[in-house]
């Protein structure tokens, strides 16, 4: 790629504008119903990126030419790496914290695995999702697993729209369907409401406070440790979630779409 | 025979190898500092004003490029985030050198700030074939994004219920 077109200045000032512009209208809360509804800046940033996007409407050629648009692609790769410098940098000194933890907090994290278990059947099977299917199910498709989707397979790839159609539809609705979801089996009394509690840290921050919050609702008597249990497992979905993701959730995944395509691909050859 | 798409698909495939941040240094450091311009201004709203967060920003540069230098030197490969992800961890522990200096100057950049302009980027980057594969798969991916979350939470729920 041109250097020249990578470092275009109307690209670049148009980035700050607009997420100057986002971060000015900053977090917007809605309450709705037992839970809120939660936007951030970045929402506004992705949104208004599209709208002067000039693949989709021609006319924004003129602010941003095509070929400038292309370069964007491969800026993302790069732009997200301070992201997760800074994403870091929150782990090293919580690092007592998170030994002291425990096991229960570490292996729970395997159970972001439960993930593929029922969405990625469904996706292949159900919806005849192609490969975007393994970018929207390997993971909850927050920040690192974006990043890890970006680097592999880069975002404009069939995985990388699967990843960010699920970042978008969480970024809208996941806050609210946490609390909902949280508040649900809570009230059903079938598990440890610690162990629901150290779920609910699988999210991103917005998730983690809207289903702790929910949970302390459910049972106001434990109020402090359920936001504990819920911080510690957060800080490890960010620590050990991202190799977790990496080293066995996305080979996992990558496998499983494989089997699942082939036993469709017989069926199809065994009634031409 | 090559179909058109896969003809797409194959350059695009070529496009990203030859990007990887970590084979092209010199040109990835130039646009690493672009972005970072980026992430300062952004960072100005909600953050910290542009001279008392510049520290932190160089930290985050500087970290970055630390982290793609291991990546293109070492053996073996892991990708670049997560060799970055490790540098920083390793730079913030409590027994790592000036660790106390750096989370200060870090604590200037806004967390929320430094990712808002990348989805800026991604929104202008995407392009005809991807709001035309969106809209063919939009509604399912609202479908299996549920799936996702139901699947996740539970499936954590069950290991630390069970290892509680």
């Amino acid at each position: 790629m041109d250097l020249k077109l990578l470092l275009d200045w109307r690209l670049h000032l148009m980035v700050i504008v607009t997420s100057m512009f986002a971060e000015w209208i900053g977090i917007v809360r809605i309450p709705l119903g037992p839970g809120t509804l939660l936007l951030l800046p970045l929402l506004y940033a992705f949104i208004i990126g599209v709208l002067f996007n000039p693949h989709l409407f021609s006319v924004m050629g003129k602010v941003i030419p095509k070929p400038v648009s292309n370069a964007a692609g491969p800026i993302i790769l790069i732009a997200i790496l301070p992201f997760i410098a800074k994403f870091g940098s929150t782990i090293g000194p919580a690092i007592e914290q998170i030994i002291a933890a425990g096991p229960a907090l570490i292996l729970q994290e395997l159970g972001n695995l439960g993930t593929m278990l029922i969405a990625l059947p469904f996706a292949v099977l159900v919806l005849k999702m192609g490969r975007e299917a393994i970018g929207a199910t390997y993971s909850i498709a927050r920040e690192p697993n974006i990043a890890i989707i970006s680097d592999r397979y880069g975002l404009r790839s069939p995985e990388g729209i699967g990843i960010m159609g699920v970042y978008v539809v969480g970024t809208m609705f996941g806050t609210l369907y946490f609390a909902l979801m949280a508040g649900y089996i809570a009230s059903l009394d079938i598990l440890d409401i610690r162990a629901l509690a150290m779920a609910c840290g699988v999210g991103s921050g917005s998730m983690v406070a809207a289903c702790s919050a929910a949970l302390a609702e459910a049972v106001p008597g434990s109020r402090d440790e359920l936001l504990a249990f819920a911080g510690a497992s957060n800080l490890l979905t960010y620590a050990t979630g991202l190799y977790i993701s990496l080293f066995i959730a996305l080979p996992v995944t990558e496998w499983m779409y494989k089997r699942l395509k082939g036993s469709r691909q017989e069926v199809r050859h065994e009634n031409p | 025979m090559k179909t058109h798409e896969s003809g797409v698909d194959q350059f695009d495939a070529e496009a990203l190898k030859e990007l990887r941040p970590e084979n092209q240094l010199g040109k990835t450091a130039l646009v690493l500092a672009a972005v970072c311009v980026s992430a300062w201004f952004s960072n100005v709203v909600n953050g910290s004003p542009l001279l008392e967060a510049l520290p932190g920003m160089l930290i985050l540069y500087v970290m970055v490029i630390i982290g793609l230098v291991i990546g293109r030197v070492c053996p073996f490969y892991l990708p670049s985030v997560a060799w970055v992800s490790l540098i920083s961890i390793i730079a913030t522990l409590p027994f790592f050198p000036g660790n106390g200096w750096i989370i200060a100057r870090l604590a200037e950049v806004d967390f929320l700030a430094v990712v808002t302009p990348v989805l800026a980027y991604a929104g202008l980057a995407l392009t005809g074939r991807e709001f035309s594969m969106f809209k063919q798969t939009g509604w399912k991916l609202v479908i299996v994004a549920l799936l996702v979350f139901t699947g996740t939470f539970i499936g954590s729920a069950v290991v630390a219920h069970v290892m509680l």
